[in-house]
């Protein structure tokens, strides 16, 4: 009964700041709003996915926005510079992602580093392949990738936003219903308990690390498809609206408990925050001040909540 | 230089390094950049450095108007030639500083009246619009402002909204979409800078309001080339990026053969539609 609970105080923030932002500006009961929220979720919802599967286990990466901006920089060049179909960019984005997460995973799990520190330095690295790979150059790539970010058939909705959704349910029943997620469940609750109990506790971390990768990748590719171009500083910052999501979502920085599901509401209350700042006229300082009281108050709540 | 992770200054850095290998008798060049454009701490460690290995001249695109005066002041007091290009160095803490160091470099505000203008001619007076505005703290993004400013003002436009956008595609996509669903009546988005014109002009597609909204931006990159050809962009503003540095270098080679007191010297700005 406990994660009905949760899942109806999420609903009542983001219920309470959806009534708050129309209150303070008509125009927030639009299709406009709708479809900025809604443009905005698929890329967060992707890693937001992959990022609750690495911190249930204890770990943590904070390379995915450099690794946005890496993997966007790779679509961009593919497609605007060697004329490659959106196929195979995406296959090639989604690989790139994958490599990169799961060395960051390999390394950190095999040589005993903290996940912390391994992925501080790939966030580096990443966004200095990012820049090497575009020459520091923004692509224009054009229609050729718009179609993935656009509305079809006349409503807000577009392709990305379907798969995003249907990535979300895959990952939550893959945490919750099958034995690679409670294996990773356990590993965060207990590593050594874990071990003792003969379940290898290094391949499915670095799984989880690969997997938050390729997520990124497409996740990435999605981002270009919205502005129809590759920018090497794309996803600045990005990591901590994903990982600030993750928490309001309720999965513990220590490991061991977690649901993507509740990721995706953490995902759906920053993008209705970032939204309703913006249409409300909000300064940047303003937005950042807030953008930081909502976060720390989601986890205070939480945390009050399990005492 | 600023971060040469940035389009525009890694344009100004090849530039240099052309002229230098044209001119490879004459001088020789160090370009260094730092990892962002806010790592003031790391730009005044370079000029530092520079200043040890004994250059004769530094050209220098300062990450903030204020702050890099002191180590300025130590590198001519080192009798190094300072010649401030791109950021124009604030006027008051240089008098504070007793300092006087020579600005090459465009007028910002001045390009983006004009580029404001040619938008102002596609409008009619009463007509809403938003800016969508650079770094805040950015001299050159608060002149930019100031410019469009000006020419909405003088064509009597109303601007119902100005945001930062951060420089960034993806910020300014989120902001003008934003504005947009805020503003319904917006008829043009004038944007600090071009990498912003492309996430705005996304936004208004996203928005299904393409041919309603104009966008004007500036510096010209080559991304932006197809919507201006197309018209999602109306025009963009050219301080001609590839040169910005060089000016700054010829400047300062005219001073060390010439032995004169330099001056501020103004490049030019153009307006680029289609």
């Amino acid at each position: 009964m406990r994660r009905w609970t949760d899942f109806f105080i999420l609903i009542a923030v983001l219920a309470a700041m959806i009534v708050l932002f129309g209150l303070m500006r008509d125009s927030f009961f639009s299709m406009g709003t709708l479809g900025t929220v809604a443009n905005r979720i698929p890329a967060l919802a992707l890693v937001a996915t992959g990022m609750t599967l690495v911190m249930v286990t204890g770990g943590i990466d904070l390379s995915v926005g450099s690794l946005l901006g890496f993997c966007g920089a790779v679509t961009g060049v593919l497609m605007a510079d060697l004329h490659w179909g959106l196929a195979l960019a995406v296959l090639a984005s989604v690989a790139v992602g994958a490599l990169i997460g799961s060395t960051t995973g390999a390394v950190s799990v095999k040589l005993r580093l903290p996940s912390f520190i391994v992925s501080l330095g790939m966030l580096e690295i990443a966004r200095g392949l990012a820049f090497l790979t575009t020459n520091s150059q923004t692509k224009y790539i054009g229609a050729d990738i718009e179609a993935l970010g656009a509305p079809f058939g006349g409503l807000v909705i577009s392709p990305a936003f379907v798969i995003s959704l249907l990535v979300v349910a895959a990952g939550q029943v893959m945490l919750s219903q099958m034995a690679i997620g409670r294996h990773l469940i356990a590993i965060g609750a207990n590593r050594e308990a874990a071990l003792v109990s003969g379940l290898s506790v290094d391949r499915p971390r670095i799984f989880a690390h690969a997997l938050l990768g390729a997520l990124t990748g497409l996740a990435a590719v999605f981002n270009c498809s919205r502005l129809g171009s590759a920018d090497p500083n794309a996803g600045t910052g990005f990591e901590l609206g994903a990982i600030a999501a993750v928490v309001v979502g309720g999965t513990s920085l220590m490991g061991g408990r977690g649901s993507v599901v509740k990721s995706f509401m953490g995902v759906l209350i920053i993008a209705t925050l970032e939204a309703g700042l913006i249409q409300v006229g909000a300064t940047e300082p303003v937005k950042r001040v807030v953008t930081g009281l909502v976060i720390v108050a989601a986890v205070l709540a939480d945390t009050w909540r399990r005492k | 230089m600023k971060s040469l992770a940035n389009e525009f200054f890694q344009t100004m850095a090849e530039g240099a390094k052309k002229h230098q290998a044209a001119h490879a008798g004459d001088y020789e060049l160090l370009v260094n950049g730092i990892k962002n454009e806010t790592d003031l701490a790391e730009q005044v460690g370079l000029v530092d450095q520079m200043v040890s290995q004994g250059v004769q001249a530094i050209v220098i695109a300062p990450a903030d108007s204020k702050a890099l005066v002191t180590v300025l002041k130590r590198a001519k007091e080192a009798g190094v030639l300072v010649i401030n290009i791109d950021n124009k160095l604030d006027a008051d803490t240089l008098k504070q500083a007793g300092l006087s160091i020579p600005f090459v470099g465009p007028d910002n505000r001045a390009g983006a009246k004009a580029v404001g203008e040619v938008l102002a001619k596609k409008l009619k007076a009463g007509d809403e619009v938003a800016i969508i505005e650079g770094v805040t703290t950015a001299f050159n993004g608060q002149k930019r402002k100031a410019g469009f400013e000006d020419a909405m003002n003088a064509a009597g436009m109303k601007i119902v909204a100005s945001q930062s956008g951060q420089w960034e595609m993806e910020k300014a996509n989120g902001v003008a979409a934003g504005i947009l669903a805020a503003n319904p009546n917006v008829k043009a988005l004038l944007c600090a800078n071009d990498n912003m014109a492309l996430g705005a002009a996304a936004a208004v597609q996203g928005a299904g309001k393409a041919g309603q909204v104009q966008i004007i931006g500036f510096d010209n990159i080559a991304a932006l080339k197809p919507l201006l050809a197309d018209g999602r962009v109306l025009a963009t503003c050219d301080q001609h990026g590839d040169k910005l540095a060089v000016f700054g270098i010829e400047a300062a080679l005219k001073v060390l053969k010439d032995k004169t007191t330099p001056a501020d010297q103004q490049t030019p700005v153009d307006v680029v539609v289609k």
